[in-house]
């Protein structure tokens, strides 16, 4: 990795990571109508970190630094308000050790998740509050990530706060089994957007986010060791979280680039990970209520299992991703099931599906459809039509190792084959 | 080995509403040149300074005068300062044009320390 890209990736899941725990254990402390003080001040402490380590390097423990900092403007803003709101009159920063992660509803970021999910707040005003406060992302990656603009985000986030100030006590704080319960659903959703934004960003310079996706490990994990119960769509999302991730191995080679399915070396997977998440598969079919993680997951699991890519179980995969549209017909479901077409030699089926996708608007800035027409294109033997599909792909937003990636399959146009 | 300052001015308005993702990578590179000249032993120390107005103290005629800093009324502060160890000016202003900077803003002014003041 360059040392620009580590740096990058160091500030970017300090910055990340810290910015949800700052803003999550404040509000823990303080109560929700303290969520904008805890959200100014874990952004003043960035900006500080931001503009000071340029000419001091950056410190051994970055986020020991950013907890201080945010800490002592915390304590100086709330000195005003302190007796007001009966506090103690110093604010102490218990931090939790660095990798000691005790996942129990303890955690002051599970806590907020659950309270951003109120069912008072309409949907889409949960997930942004969820996504942007407690997950740390950007305004620009939710509202991307909500299909939102920014200034619509914006405003649904100001919305929840005011809501939120409405709350106090310690129902507001520490969330009943029955509210759990009721808002598993939504949380659930929360924690596959995060893994799914992780697992391949669509902007920026990373192929994996790797804190991304641990982060959404960890609170599925904490989740289910809170719950009285694991429902079992909840065992169907980490079991599809953990068959996903054991596969990040051999998503990236030494230089950074992608690693396609059918060239991935395959022992670099992680089997005690994929072993988890069969375990979690077979617990998720407890019930016949099935969640349409039951299907991904079970997609996850054929392609997980499988020893070579000519292996592939494509009959089954083609299955579940029919089944999989019928729960949620997302563009990107559709798309995925029309290249299990193809791989299965259902090439006009695939075409037929395609031309249907190619109605929604949404599908000419999708790169995935544009690569299944590629694919479509060069099953049947027909260069120019694939190479026109690579040509639409390239020009949508995509992630640099995408862009990358696409630039040298363009290459291969140009120059010929390599082998 | 001598010693250059490097002061760093950037234009009043630089950093104001900037998006957090630019000025990330904004740092990401004065970043990992310090890092890099530091490596190479050639980075000695640097201090941010504050985006206040700061003070002069002035002596009138034997009588001290405090005021505020002219800062509300210049283009251009002075971001911070960074001193850096080189043969000669020549290396320095080279190491000047490669400082992310000249990328990012438009001047370094570079001044060499009096090497007297380090002698034993």
């Amino acid at each position: 990795m360059t040392d620009t890209a580590r740096i990058h990736r160091l500030l970017d899941e300090t910055v990340r990571r810290e910015r949800g725990w700052l803003i999550s254990s404040l509000v823990a402390r303080l109560g929700p109508g303290q969520l904008d003080l805890a959200q100014d001040v874990a952004q003043d402490a960035i900006v500080k970190a931001l503009s000071t380590w340029p000419y001091k390097g950056v410190p051994d423990n970055p986020r020991a630094w950013l907890r201080r900092v945010a800490g002592n403007a915390a304590i100086d803003r709330l000195r005003r308000s302190v007796k007001e709101l009966g506090l103690e009159d110093t604010w102490d920063m218990t931090a939790p050790s660095e990798d000691v992660i005790t996942p129990s509803l303890s955690d002051p970021e599970l806590d907020l998740m659950v309270l951003c999910c109120d069912p008072a707040l309409a949907l889409h005003d949960q997930l942004s509050l969820a996504l942007k406060t407690v997950c740390g992302f950007t305004a620009a990656e939710t509202s991307a990530l909500l299909l939102l603009s920014e200034d619509a985000l914006s405003q649904r986030l100001a919305r929840s706060k005011r809501h939120l100030r409405t709350l106090s006590g310690d129902l507001a704080r520490f969330p009943t089994r029955f509210a759990l319960k009721q808002r598993l659903p939504l949380l659930l959703r929360i924690i596959y957007l995060m893994f799914a934004w992780g697992y391949l960003p669509r902007r920026g310079s990373a192929l994996i986010r790797e804190d991304l996706c641990r982060e959404a490990i960890r609170l599925s994990e904490g989740l289910m060791l809170h719950a009285p119960e694991t429902a079992p769509g909840h065992h169907a999302l980490h079991a599809l979280l953990l068959l996903q991730f054991a596969r990040s191995p051999s998503r990236i080679d030494d230089q950074g680039r992608i690693v396609t399915l059918d060239q991935q070396d395959r022992t670099k997977w992680d089997q005690d990970m994929i072993r988890d998440g069969v375990t979690h598969l077979h617990a998720a079919q407890s019930s016949l209520d099935l969640t349409r993680y039951h299907f991904e997951a079970g997609i996850a699991a054929l392609h997980a299992r499988s020893a070579t890519w000519e292996d592939t179980d494509w009959n089954s995969i083609a299955r579940l991703y029919e089944l999989l549209s019928g729960h949620a017909p997302s563009l990107a479901v559709l798309v995925n099931w029309a290249v299990a077409m193809i791989m299965r030699d259902e090439v006009d089926e695939a075409e037929k599906l395609l031309d249907q996708v190619s109605s929604n608007k949404a599908a000419q800035t999708f790169t995935g459809y544009h690569l299944a027409r590629h694919r479509l294109a060069e099953t049947r033997g027909n260069a120019t039509t694939a190479k026109a599909a690579l040509a639409q792909a390239r020009s949508c937003v995509n992630s640099d190792a995408v862009d990358q990636f696409l630039a040298e399959q363009w290459q291969l146009y140009e120059t010929g084959p390599i082998r | 080995m001598p010693k250059f300052v490097l002061m760093l001015p950037h234009a009043r308005d630089r950093y104001t509403n900037i998006p957090e993702a630019e000025f990330m990578d904004l740092m990401t590179d004065y970043i990992g040149w310090v890092e890099e000249m530091s490596a190479q032993g050639k980075y000695l120390s640097g201090e941010k300074l504050n985006a206040d107005a700061g003070k002069i103290v002035t002596n009138k005629s034997g009588s001290i005068e405090v005021h505020d800093g002219p800062f509300a009324e210049v283009a251009e502060i002075l971001g911070g300062y960074m001193v850096i160890s080189a043969e000669d000016y020549d290396e320095a202003v080279e190491i000047a044009r490669a400082h992310p900077h000249m990328k990012h803003n438009e001047t370094i002014i570079i001044r060499q320390t009096d090497p007297a003041a380090d002698e034993e």
